[in-house]
């Protein structure tokens, strides 16, 4: 155990474990919302952020940016940065579409079991990475470069970078957006109620087919959101790049308690920080093990996660 | 006719809970449907609410056929069902569970006139709007799943054993609520197993056994019927 590199790099992990952890949570909350409703767990997610990494970069190719071009001038960069979070939020909503409407909707009108839903969950995440796969000819695919990591201010002798602030920024902000959506709006309280009591929702007049299609498409925004930063923050990807990731996200929403939005926030950074703090004390190959082994600790004495289920009953 | 079911039956998987049973509620009326526990009551209410298919027979209200029709589409035709039970959304506050009725409406002066009136009816919603509806007395919940119905404006009102499981006290003063909201124009569909309350302000009523109806008349014949009083009002 080496205590003298994690106390020397606390500042440097902490920072680079938040914004890892932010792309978590982002992700795990499509894995949350998806639950929440359907108490379904929707291996294809991980596909769903996939095809989002390759969303932004098909739209910068689009607009004539490939990863050889020369970093473009502040003005544009934003320009480009906010139509590249757009297409990759856009591909991996209408991922998160098809999945629901091919995959799950022909089971839930035929009131299958919940096996089915789990296979074919498995099976539309191996048919879309391998259509990503054969598409791309397996190989990864560079980001065009239009963030040069550069420090902005130093906490603890630790620089903060201009893409941190930016990563933590957008997923901060999306998140909180979110928030409001499902706590305060209209269309928000109809999520609840089918959360909650589905058929007292139809009751009270909410389409339960509707409030379905709503979460698959807002957990395909924040993932596709994670996805741009994951483009940024490695630049690049490729199509098997939903699957570590995946676990990950999915760890992170069970470990805040899945189901519930704020607990997909809590899991995520607790999980992004951890990696960085473990591989510092016992080397990078412990990293997963130590994670699980955390995970698995604390669902011994929180067994519905840290801040507990449902969408509904923990007032998301 | 405001409502008019002819000859529905239903089933749960194999098993037949309803009979070809046929009830009709006329515009301004209270009716009672009174039956023992198990008879079908709640299956009645969910087969003209649309939460489940029915397996035969028809569905007209308002004059149109709601048969195969959606059950959130119903609520936006006027039919709205205050669920038996404790059937409110236990994580929202009693102001959101209330918003929740008015889910299909959007005239919002409309809705805050409505919330308004629903206050007038049940004064202690008012005090509790911000707590959370799970936290609530089994009286209070009551009150919110009756309003939180009213709240969407309901032609037809549906009203699932609303004084199960209260205190006398809180039975009395429940049924005159309903009472008065009949009185204000809203039609009411009523199911109890308290018959006597029940039927003693129904217009009409009718007697459900094992999934058929064995006798429906108006309020007060049902009362003084012999069959009836010693089945439903406990009297040997
Ligand atoms: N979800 C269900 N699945 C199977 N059987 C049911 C279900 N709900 C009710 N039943 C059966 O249907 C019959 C009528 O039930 P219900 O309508 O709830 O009666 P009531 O409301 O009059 O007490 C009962 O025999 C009950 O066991
Ligand atoms: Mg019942």
């Amino acid at each position: 155990m080496n205590v003298h590199a994690f106390l020397h790099n606390f500042w440097e992990n902490t920072i680079s474990g938040l914004a890892q952890g932010a792309i978590y949570a982002l992700f795990a909350l499509g894995y949350t919302l998806v639950y929440g409703v359907l108490r379904l767990i929707n291996f294809a997610h991980s596909e769903v952020f996939m095809l989002g990494t390759f969303g932004a970069i098909i739209t910068w190719q689009a607009l004539g940016l490939d990863q050889d071009s020369p970093t473009p001038s502040f003005g544009p960069v934003v320009l480009y940065l906010i139509v590249g979070l757009a297409g990759a939020m856009v591909f991996s909503a209408v991922t998160a579409t098809i999945v629901e409407r091919v995959a799950y909707r022909p089971l839930r009108k035929r009131n299958a079991p919940v096996l089915a839903f789990l296979i074919s969950a498995i099976g539309a995440s191996v048919v879309l990475s391998e259509l990503v796969g054969v598409l791309s000819r397996r190989k990864p695919r560079g980001v065009p470069r239009l963030v040069q990591p550069e420090a902005v201010f130093t906490i603890g002798g630790a620089e903060v970078t201009n893409l941190t602030i930016g990563i933590l920024v957008v997923a901060f902000g999306l998140m909180f957006a979110l928030d409001r959506f499902i706590n305060r709006s209209r269309l928000g309280r109809g999520v609840r109620a089918v959360a909650q009591d589905p058929n007292t929702a139809a009751l009270m007049g909410v389409n339960k087919d509707r409030v379905i299609m709503l979460i698959f498409i807002l957990g395909g925004l924040m993932a596709g959101a994670a996805a741009l930063l994951y483009d940024l923050k490695i630049g690049g990807t490729d199509f098997f790049a939903g699957f570590d990731l995946g676990i990950k996200a999915f760890a992170a929403a069970v470990l805040g308690g899945i189901g519930n939005l704020r607990g997909a926030l809590v899991g995520g950074l607790i999980l992004g920080i951890l990696e960085p703090y473990t591989s510092s004390l016992f080397g990078t190959q412990w990293t997963a093990v130590t994670a699980f082994v955390v995970l698995i600790i604390i669902l011994l004495f929180r067994p519905n996660g840290i801040l507990g289920e449902s969408l509904g009953r923990a007032r998301a | 006719m405001l409502l008019e079911i002819s000859d529905v039956s239903l089933l749960y998987g194999r098993i037949q809970a309803l009979h070809g049973i046929s009830l009709g509620v006329d515009e301004g009326e209270i009716v009672a449907l009174i039956g023992a526990n198990g008879a079908g009551k709640s299956t009645t209410m969910r087969a003209i609410s649309g939460i489940r298919p029915v397996a035969s027979g028809r569905i007209r209200f308002n004059g149109d056929d709601i048969t195969k029709l959606r059950a959130d589409l119903r609520v936006v035709r006027g039919l709205c069902q205050a669920p038996e039970g404790r059937g409110i959304f236990p994580g929202m506050t009693v102001l959101e569970n209330l918003e929740m009725g008015a889910y299909t409406r959007r005239d919002r002066a409309g809705i805050a006139a409505d919330l308004e009136r629903v206050f007038g009816l049940f004064p202690r919603l008012a005090e509790r709007r911000k707590q959370v509806g799970g936290t609530l007395s089994g009286g209070e919940q009551q009150m919110l799943t009756i309003g939180r119905a009213l709240m969407s404006q309901p032609k037809l009102l549906l009203l699932d054993e609303p004084s199960m499981g209260l205190a006398p006290m809180l039975i009395q003063q429940i049924f005159s609520i309903i009472s008065e909201i009949n009185s204000q124009g809203t039609t009411i569909l009523l199911v109890e197993q308290n018959a006597q309350q029940a039927l003693a302000r129904a217009d009409r009523g009718y007697v459900l056994e094992t999934g058929r109806i064995v006798k429906s008349g108006t309020g007060t014949e049902l009362l003084h019927d012999p069959a009836v009083k010693e089945a439903y009002l406990g009297v040997a």
